[in-house]
């Protein structure tokens, strides 16, 4: 059951049973934990985040305009990440903690060129970070991309391509040698 | 971004690696840059960069159990108004216990338990290169003592680290083909576990050192090349060990020794 714009429906916000409203978020909750885990640098912050999230799109539910709410739940934790970080002030504790959490992937993929592109990755300011992630994990369009962040889509279209430019001189090629099995 | 410029835009290359243009563009898009190969490159780039990162956050995309308790918990704190921001209260909690992992650093024995969480795991091998790099920085530009065993004692030296590392048969590699002689080696903390580091000299006294240690994950990986200022070191994890191979020699040099201590190391 959407809550009604006016406020008028407030009584199944404290109701016990799950509404239609959370049993969507519900659904969502999945790819909420991948961005979640995309913007953060840890396993930990990234369920901090999503539980962070949760929490305020319940309490905003009666802002939701009824349409795309992946979207605005996904705009709702970009921003809550960043007022976190702009909140926070020190960075350094965030960077430091970049290497100590690297995600628990399936075992067939080669460790050190996973931590490579970890590294990669959290060398990235936010900005470039969460419009990075937003195209290519989220699978966003760039106008939706630019509109979830509200900034100008010709932002979104620099800041992908200096994300990608970093990426790509971090982890050139030439920094890997294929090992030759000695005969 | 002009979209009716018959010149390809970046803002296109980059939505045609993303496959964010229509059908007919797309096709344009690919006959252009067959040929144009430096863009093509750039494309190809980005999309392996994708794929790798597509792969990398895939796992988390996942429904867990306690999945309704989190809406529950959201919708508990609903009256309450704003609560302070998990996420940035967990890391203050980090920085306080960083400080207590430092000071336990600094006493020279980390808890277990520290690094009993999977996901730390591979911070080790991350921290292969730098551990390699400050070995190298503190060792070799010692002049006095920069080994506790001299090549003289050869046998004696490999016997002793294979014994502290627990490792039967440990040797060590011979890099006079390429022209440098062994100075000794010493018993380093790599990873916080007991592990080796061999010393070599060329005529001109350019020092390069090597490091053995053991490694969490067993699994076997390429080389992998790390640069820190004119000190350029090479890694790679073979089995149960990871290698480092560190100098401030050129790269085609070391990764020369490299290739020649994985061949000794692993034969």
């Amino acid at each position: 059951m959407p809550q009604s714009p006016d406020g008028t429906g407030k009584g199944a916000a404290v109701s016990s049973a799950p509404d239609s409203f959370e049993a969507e978020v519900l659904t969502l909750l999945p790819s909420l934990r991948r961005y979640s885990r995309s913007l953060t640098r840890s396993d930990a912050d990234g369920e901090d985040l999503l539980q962070d999230c949760v929490e305020k799109v319940l309490v905003r539910r009666d802002q939701w305009r009824g349409l795309n709410l992946r979207g605005w739940v996904l705009t709702i934790m970009t921003n809550l990440y960043r007022n976190g970080l702009r909140q926070q002030g020190n960075r350094s504790f965030v960077d430091i903690d970049d290497n100590n959490h690297l995600p628990a992937i399936e075992a067939d993929s080669d460790p050190l060129e996973r931590s490579r592109l970890e590294v990669a990755l959290n060398s990235l300011s936010e900005e470039y970070r969460a419009v990075l992630m937003l195209v290519v994990v989220e699978g966003h369009r760039y106008q939706d991309v630019a509109d979830m962040l509200d900034i100008p889509i010709g932002t979104v279209m620099s800041r992908l391509s200096r994300a990608r430019q970093k990426m790509t001189s971090l982890l050139s090629a030439d920094n890997v040698i294929t090992l030759r099995r000695p005969k | 971004m002009t979209e009716r410029n018959p010149t390809v835009t970046e803002a296109d290359l980059h939505a045609f690696a993303d496959g964010l243009l229509p059908p007919e563009k797309q096709a344009q898009l690919e006959t252009w840059l067959a040929e144009n190969p430096e863009e093509a490159a750039a494309v190809a780039a980005w999309r392996t960069q994708s794929d790798g990162i597509r792969a990398l956050f895939a796992p988390y995309a996942i429904s867990r159990e306690d999945d309704p308790d989190l809406i529950a918990k959201g919708r508990e704190t609903l009256p309450k108004g704003k609560p302070a921001s998990r996420l940035f209260r967990r890391i203050t909690m980090l920085a306080a216990s960083l400080a207590l992992f430092l000071a336990g650093a600094a006493a020279g024995h980390f808890g277990p338990n520290l690094f009993a969480r999977p996901e730390l795991q591979l911070t080790a091998m991350e921290a292969w290169p730098q551990q390699a790099h400050s070995a190298f920085i503190v060792y070799a530009s010692e002049v006095r003592h920069p080994v506790e065993v001299g090549a003289d004692q050869e046998a004696h030296l490999a016997t002793w680290l294979g014994k502290r590392m627990n490792v039967a048969g440990l040797k060590v590699p011979s890099l006079q083909v390429l022209g440098f002689q062994l100075v000794g080696g010493r018993l380093l903390p790599i990873n916080g576990t007991p592990g080796a580091m061999f010393m070599y000299e060329n005529a001109s006294g350019q020092r390069l050192t090597v490091l053995v240690g053991h490694n969490t994950e067993n699994t076997t990986t390429s080389f992998r090349f790390a640069s820190n200022g004119d000190i350029e070191t090479f890694y790679w994890i073979d089995g149960s060990l990871g290698y480092t191979v560190t100098g401030e020699i050129s790269r085609e040099m070391l990764q020369q020794v490299a290739e020649e201590c994985y061949k000794q190391f692993s034969s």
